[in-house]
């Protein structure tokens, strides 16, 4: 594997495979670095509906799996390594994977982020025993059983809606008394007789010895304590953006989200950034794309004041 | 070149009783980051064919296996040795963590 590169880019998701497919064509040696699976958390979900340029709903791996192909037709290498480092030296970017260093004159820092956990007693024991992140992956196991949702938005309505293809009953445990999500699966929600849901409720405990039992639910405007019985809980309460690596390299708001220009630059030079890594995106497929297109533009344009 | 076995009920318990270490991959055709997870999978079985043993385990087909380990999310990952669990891994990993828990449990 060589060491040098044009262009790193860290994270194989929407975002990073699109920047990815534009670095190939401008003929720029470029690696993508994914630590999990190539796609990105997208692949997570079973259908997506509103990607431009598709009248049928499609399926996110297919989609992903063709974006990843895309870039390797340019010449692209993909590599399913984990950047544990990242650090400016002699003029060059240096990223530290597990048992390797590569260099290269720019980063394209497009790492996501990772599901939020509520932090609460009962959650990480019972993380794979009942309480899961990926109602695709796991709705199997809950054929004719009781399941909750946890959040509020695009992503818990979707899991809610596909877990009712499975489950007896779906119960939307929700923080406030109105979901965010799009109109339209809001609709679908409320016409589903399966789904039901439960407002202004935070959950305290998971509860349960081998596998998950029970949620210790509080009504926050009444203020009451139940215990209600379940055998799944599915976590869609947001995300954290996975910038810890460039705490010190770039400026990050309070959330931990990168602060950049619109052209995706940061103050550190030959370091760009796109998609989930950056505040107020709001976790769309096209949004990310874009973002990678216009980070890797902005790329090429350093890559060739360089030269 | 050595690949992945698809194990079921009937005969895991004797897949996993005459090698002395064995990764159990359980998946199911719905799981998508399983289905992305495979080829690094294929690759571990591969270069470690000698000592390693890579089965899958379709939870669909598969209920008594799956209950046993009471595994409950897609993909998990089980390292046995000498028919004991030693660690797992819940949710989709890259190639190089897979081989550094077999390093630990190893």
């Amino acid at each position: 594997m060589d060491k040098n590169w044009d262009v790193i880019i860290v994270g194989g998701g929407p975002a990073g495979l699109a920047a990815a497919i534009y670095c190939g064509r401008a003929l720029r040696k470029t690696l993508v670095l994914e630590k999990k699976v190539f796609g990105g958390q997208i692949v997570f979900s079973d259908i997506i509906e509103n990607y431009p340029g598709f009248s049928e709903p499609i399926v996110p791996a297919d989609l992903m799996e063709q974006m990843a192909k895309q870039a390797e037709r340019y010449g692209v290498v993909l590599e399913n390594d984990e950047a544990l480092g990242l650090k400016r030296e002699g003029g060059a970017w240096h990223v530290d994977v597990y048992q390797n260093q590569y260099a290269a004159k720019a980063i394209l820092y497009a790492a996501g982020s990772s599901h939020r956990h509520l932090g609460v007693p009962g959650e990480s024991e019972l993380m794979g025993r009942g309480v899961s992140v990926c109602a695709t992956c796991d709705a199997p196991f809950f054929k004719g059983r009781k399941v909750a949702v946890l959040g509020g938005g695009d992503t818990a309505l979707y899991e809610a809606l596909h877990l009712s293809k499975f489950a007896a009953e779906v119960s939307l445990i929700h923080r406030r008394d109105q979901f965010r999500a799009e109109r339209i699966l809001q609709d679908r929600v409320f016409r589903n007789e399966k789904i039901k849901a439960v407002w202004d409720s935070e959950v305290l405990r998971f509860k349960g010895s081998q596998k998950l039992e029970a949620l210790e639910v509080r009504n926050k405007k009444t203020g009451a304590v139940a215990e209600m019985a379940f055998d799944g809980a599915f976590l869609a309460i947001g995300t954290i953006p996975n910038t810890g690596m460039l705490r010190g390299l770039v400026k990050l708001d309070e959330n931990g989200y990168v602060l950049t220009d619109i052209s995706l630059r940061t103050e550190a030079p030959g370091l760009f950034v796109s998609g989930e890594v950056i505040g107020g995106n709001r976790r769309q497929v096209a949004i990310s794309t874009g973002m990678g297109v216009q980070a890797a533009l902005s790329c090429e344009e350093y890559l060739s004041s360089l030269e | 070149m050595s690949e992945i076995i698809a194990a079921n009920d009937g005969d895991f318990e004797s897949h996993i009783k005459d090698t002395p270490m064995v990764i159990v991959d359980f998946w199911a055709p719905t799981c998508m980051p399983c289905r992305l997870m495979e080829p690094g999978l294929e690759r571990i079985a591969a270069s470690h064919a000698r000592q390693v043993k890579v089965l899958k385990v379709n939870v669909n087909e598969n209920p008594k296996t799956s209950s046993r380990y009471f595994v409950r999310t897609l993909p998990t990952l089980l390292f046995i040795k000498n028919g004991q669990v030693k660690t797992q891994i819940v949710g989709a990993v890259n190639p190089v963590q897979i081989e550094k828990t077999l390093r630990e449990v190893g």
